[in-house]
């Protein structure tokens, strides 16, 4: 892939370079740097939170953790993931994986009811099972 | 999709050179590099990996602050785990508000008060113990130890096929100087009679699962005889300092060699029993086959036939930290390739370098020995010969002779990952 861009670049480079030696003449000042690039950010930016007094007396205490629940893909079933998965974890657990094949995904819906005591009805379990499959296995998962 | 979103960026890009360049600035020539350059602005990297292993040293999750903490790599937010950047590996000891973080299940504490805290030495003993922070401030003598606490699926998204569980890259490892008071004076006081086969550990790291699932409680257990349990401690700093929340304040379980699943976070129980714990965190998870280096197959796995035992101790590792990918060398330029290697069995005593994709092998220089169990750090000065891709790689040996080799590691868990580190560099010509 970085292959590619490079000789999309370089073609391009050729073809913009011949165009402005013609147009600048050929006695300038040798090539050495390229310089005042920038661009509006769209990345990266992290706000620093605030610095928080601890609290007084005997408790050590930082305060709420922060969450930032991910958008999952739409489609049925979100809303049934959403809920039930919530219980007892955020839905990042699912897109934090890498793309699982729909055994993978029933396997872990079954841990997570007969192992972990998760009280999600069958066709929960089914309609949770679906939706992974249909949005995060290696042939769906697109985001 | 990928190749239209790279090509837009790169006209983006050409455009903005070009403009420069019309403006009387210097242009590039094809021959020259800058325009090459990805834009950090702008570029992303991809939100997950997979199905082929991670390329990246550490997992491409986004960058989040959290209390007491720098901004570090967010896998997940409820329970949270955060994943260490790789250049705090640069640092011999790694800082505490850098440090990773690996909870389990959602109920982690926000705020603990020590006024109604208090360690519990109970289950099997002749003398139950309730101690507060001040007791074990004052009441038994100090030791420090420094040591790495290294997460059981650190670089787990490196394995083929991938496996479900936190995709860490490689950053979930710390080192550092823990200063508490031993755990055998604790149990010594409480008098564990020889009825007692295990000591389990359970902190605050709690769920909204039913009672007496593994949803409800994260429990570790290692047997009495254990002679590890002769070197644990129990830490009420960390660095010098008093341990970050999520790190376990007001004390967490020290395991010198043992991978982080020991490490029991906000330690509250310490509880004897008189027969093998079977709670889930024993029996069920964090277990490896009974192999070499914990290898099976998924085949074997789904057969049946694998016998799994709990894990214990970190195989040797180690790592480059610096130069990194983001690294072009000038051909003929001396740089100094350093990283960091430890192993839970043995000191390390040898890194070795290659220059050349594994062909050759060169020693590296050791740094200051901080301990048997810490990060011990290594340089190898390298003058690149020739342009082109280069790939350095890295491998530890330990006392004990135990040697990294280059093969990967798959077991259903994720664990034990400890293949020869790699890295690609870009050597540029000089003139």
């Amino acid at each position: 892939m970085s292959a590619s861009r490079s000789a999309i670049w370089w073609g391009g480079a050729a073809v913009a370079c011949a165009a402005v030696a013609l147009a600048a003449g050929a006695a300038q000042e040798p090539d050495r740097s390229a310089a005042g690039v920038y661009e509006t950010g769209r990345l990266g930016l992290i706000t620093q939170p605030d610095q928080v007094a601890p609290p007084v007396g005997p408790s050590y205490g930082v305060g709420p953790y922060p969450l930032y629940p991910p958008e999952l893909a739409a489609g049925g079933g979100r809303e049934v993931v959403e809920r039930d998965c919530g219980l007892c974890h955020s839905t990042v657990y699912i897109t934090m994986q890498p793309p699982l094949p729909r055994a993978a995904w029933q396997a872990t819906v079954q841990k997570m009811i007969r192992t972990f005591g998760a009280p999600i009805p069958e066709d929960a379990a089914r309609a949770i099972t679906d939706y992974l499959a249909a949005h995060y296995s290696p042939e769906t998962r697109v985001r | 999709m990928q190749h239209a979103t790279d090509l837009t960026i790169t006209r983006r890009r050409l455009l903005q050179v070009l403009g420069t360049g019309i403006g009387g600035v210097a242009l590039a020539g094809p021959q020259r590099g800058w325009g090459q350059a990805a834009s950090a602005v702008s570029a992303e990297l991809p939100p997950f990996t997979g199905p082929g292993p991670n390329p990246y040293w550490n997992s491409v999750g986004p960058f989040a602050t959290y209390p007491q903490k720098l901004p570090l790599i967010r896998l997940t937010d409820r329970p949270v785990q955060l994943e260490t950047p790789r250049p705090y590996f640069a640092l011999p000891i790694t800082p505490n508000d850098a440090f990773f973080v690996r909870w389990h299940l959602d109920r982690i504490p926000n705020a603990v008060d020590l006024a109604h805290w208090r360690l519990r030495v109970e289950g099997t003993v002749r003398r139950s113990l309730a101690l507060s922070f001040d007791n074990l401030l004052k009441d038994y003598p100090a030791v420090s130890l420094m040591a790495v606490n290294q997460c059981s699926g650190n670089s787990r998204s490196r394995l083929q096929r991938r496996v479900p569980g936190g995709q860490w890259g490689n950053g979930a490892m710390g080192n550092a100087l823990w200063t508490g008071v031993r755990l055998k004076d604790l149990l010594a006081t409480a008098q564990v009679p020889p009825a007692a086969v295990q000591v389990q550990f359970e902190g605050l790291d709690r769920g909204e699962g039913p009672e007496g699932r593994g949803s409800s409680r994260f429990q570790k257990s290692l047997d009495l005889t254990n002679p590890v349990l002769d070197e644990c401690i129990v830490a009420y700093a960390m660095n010098g300092a008093p341990l970050p929340l999520l790190n376990g304040f007001p004390v967490r379980l020290v395991v010198p060699g043992y991978f982080a699943t020991y490490w029991v976070k906000a330690l509250t129980w310490i509880r004897t029993l008189d027969r093998p714990d079977e709670n889930f965190w024993m029996k069920t998870g964090y277990r490896i086959p009974d192999t070499a280096r914990g290898n099976t197959t998924p085949e074997a796995v789904a057969s049946g036939q694998v016998h799994t035992v709990p894990l214990s101790s970190m195989p040797v590792r180690s790592f480059l930290v610096t130069p990194d990918h983001a690294s072009k060398v000038p051909v003929g330029l001396p740089v100094t390739a350093r990283g960091i290697a430890f192993s839970g069995a043995a000191r390390v005593n040898r890194v070795e370098v290659s220059v050349d994709n594994g062909q050759h092998w060169r020693d590296a220089q050791l740094g200051e020995d901080q301990g048997r169990y810490a990060f011990r750090t290594w340089s190898c000065a390298w003058t690149p010969e020739a342009e082109g891709k280069q790939v350095l790689a890295v491998r530890a040996t330990d006392e004990r002779g135990n040697v990294q080799i280059d093969a990967p590691v798959w077991n259903p868990g994720g664990y034990l990952w400890n293949q020869i580190e790699r890295q690609e560099i870009t050597v540029g010509p000089a003139h």
